[in-house]
């Protein structure tokens, strides 16, 4: 790779050892993907959590070594000029049955937190950033973790990051540069795989069951989707949760929806393939069923929110509760951040789930690296019914929101017509 | 095990070298969210490999996917002792080169034969990932 003066000095410590270390990791990544220099970088999405659940059993020694990362990190600023805005965390902002966030692990995050915002990391802590806001603009070189985000940016904002994990993220923030590689070159944002979409998708978790189905025969490639209809914000971020959770995709193209795919031809890069993928009505009810594992209809958990709900989504699960009794038994979280969740307050929302009897908001983390003491969980995302099918042992069913808002209420899995 | 040993060439992703024996599946896999970083095992639900264990093997699979988490857990993974000593992968998630650079676990892609037709689980496997060559013994 072709290094300038300054990148070279850096790399040879006259920053620091650790920044020195930062600008090996992107070099040595660089080289590895393909890419011939590092190109300049103003936004960024920064993993920065303590381990939590993740880590379950590691011994202290092993935990020190991880955070020492995140500890140097935030003993240095962010790039001048660069947004630097913040993953969520691996624990509960607000306080919550101890048993399910650990409160030292959840002392170690805000620590971390206060640190990383002093070294001029914008606190965010969500995996949804482009809801409160960091929302780059279509071409904006961007380096960012959160492998849902990452579809989001590249496919519906015409945003350019490749999947970025906790070093490369904090190099780029840190130093301000990124290796070129990967979908940053026009060359590698056309679509490799066609798939035609017949079946109907009548809401955001049939968008969901979209990306669920399409990411598992993608792998890493660029999926292009024609024959949908107009979809939401909501919607595309089902989508890209899901196509990175079976699979590994960086982007994809929703053809007359999403900016780089005004027709097939653009979205494939004149190259359209002839061969193409189906998504019909009974592949769409297989991938319901793929996630719906459970022996008995009795619901103990109802999670709402993954990737974090957005203010509409708030609403319209307020709307559904209004006036409404949780049944006894059952716990509904609400995962969001706290930028949306202040809103969600203000506007009223957060009182309906009160007097509802909601467990409440999971504010600025991720459910997934809670404790969850469920037998069977109900929940309207495929990224987070996937995962938590591994992680917590329970017996999952994913389900429309209505179907979650209603499950919970009656305390039961009452079933829908997916 | 027999004399039977293969030679097979690859292109380098991270240079080094380590040997152990194979876990090998044609699928793919997410370090966060799929596998136990502190023990190894592997919980995706209906994975080839579920219940099986990384730690000290030549992990040979089509590719990582799935969560950024990953270059994190492989960091937990390694300094717990739990890490894969080497990775093969037919192709290369831009998560598994980052872990795989920062851990220094050397990793090889774009083997001369399909990986999963000449080696199978519990081969030993020597990865001279510098120099882009594996020994399988049977």
């Amino acid at each position: 790779m072709q290094l300038t003066d300054d990148q070279q000095a850096i790399l040879e410590g006259s920053r620091g050892s650790f920044l020195a270390k930062c600008m090996k990791w992107l070099i040595d990544w660089g080289e590895v993907m393909g890419a011939m220099r590092l190109i300049k970088v103003h936004n960024t999405h920064a993993l920065l959590p303590v381990p939590n659940l993740m880590a379950k059993g590691a011994s202290k020694d092993v935990l020190r070594n991880y955070m020492q990362t995140l500890y140097e990190a935030t003993e240095y600023t962010t790039a001048p000029g660069c947004h630097c805005t913040v993953h969520a965390t691996f624990v509960n902002r607000d306080e919550i049955d101890a048993k399910e966030n650990d409160p030292e692990q959840a002392k170690l995050q805000k620590d971390m937190a206060n640190k990383a915002r002093d070294a001029g990391f914008i606190p965010t802590f969500t995996c949804a950033p482009y809801l409160v806001g960091n929302v780059p603009v279509m071409g904006e070189i961007c380096a960012w973790t959160e492998s849902s985000a990452v579809v989001y940016a590249n496919s519906i904002l015409g945003a350019r990051t490749t999947r970025h994990g906790t070093e490369s993220a904090i190099a780029s923030s840190l130093l301000g540069w990124v290796p070129e590689f990967g979908v940053l070159l026009s060359e590698n944002r056309q679509g490799t795989l066609r798939i035609k979409v017949t079946a109907e998708l009548s809401d955001s978790t049939d968008w969901g069951a979209l990306g669920y189905f399409a990411g598992k025969e993608a792998g890493l490639c660029i999926p292009v989707f024609e024959g949908t209809q107009q979809l939401s914000q909501e919607d595309a971020k089902q989508l890209c949760a899901a196509l990175a959770t079976s699979g590994g995709v960086t982007m994809c193209h929703i053809v007359g929806f999403t900016p780089e795919a005004p027709t097939l031809e653009a979205a494939f890069h004149g190259n359209v393939p002839e061969s193409f993928l189906v998504f019909d009505e009974k592949k769409k009810r297989e991938t319901y069923y793929s996630l719906r594992n459970h022996t008995a209809d009795e619901v103990d958990m109802v999670i709402l929110g993954c990737p974090h709900a957005s203010l509409r989504e708030i609403g319209q699960f307020a709307a559904l509760l209004k006036g409404k009794k949780i049944a006894k038994g059952v716990r509904l979280w609400i995962d969001t951040a706290h930028g949306t969740k202040e809103n969600a307050d203000y506007i009223g929302y957060s009182k309906v789930f009160d007097e509802a009897g909601a467990s409440g908001y999971i504010t600025d983390g991720c459910p997934m690296n809670l404790r969850m003491y469920a037998k069977r969980i109900v929940t309207h995302g495929f990224k987070q019914a996937h995962y938590a099918r591994t992680m917590s042992k329970a017996e999952v069913i994913i389900a429309s929101v209505e179907s979650c808002v209603q499950s919970a209420i009656e305390g039961r899995w009452i079933g829908d017509d997916k | 095990m027999t004399n039977e040993r293969i030679i097979i060439k690859g292109k380098t992703v991270v240079p080094g070298h380590a040997q152990g024996k194979a876990l090998v599946a044609d699928a793919t896999l997410s370090f966060w969210g799929e596998v136990d970083a502190v023990t190894g095992e592997i919980l995706a639900v209906g994975h080839p490999l579920q219940g099986q264990s990384i730690k000290g093997r030549v992990l040979i699979i089509r590719s990582t996917k799935g969560s950024s988490g990953a270059p994190m857990m492989m960091n937990i993974a390694s300094l717990s002792g739990a890490a894969p000593v080497a990775m093969i992968n037919v192709e290369v998630d831009a998560l598994a080169a980052l872990g795989s650079i920062v851990n220094c676990i050397p990793m090889m892609t774009d083997l001369d034969e399909n990986p999963f037709d000449c080696i199978k689980s519990g081969d030993h496997v020597v990865v001279d990932a510098s120099n882009g060559i594996i020994y399988v013994s049977k």
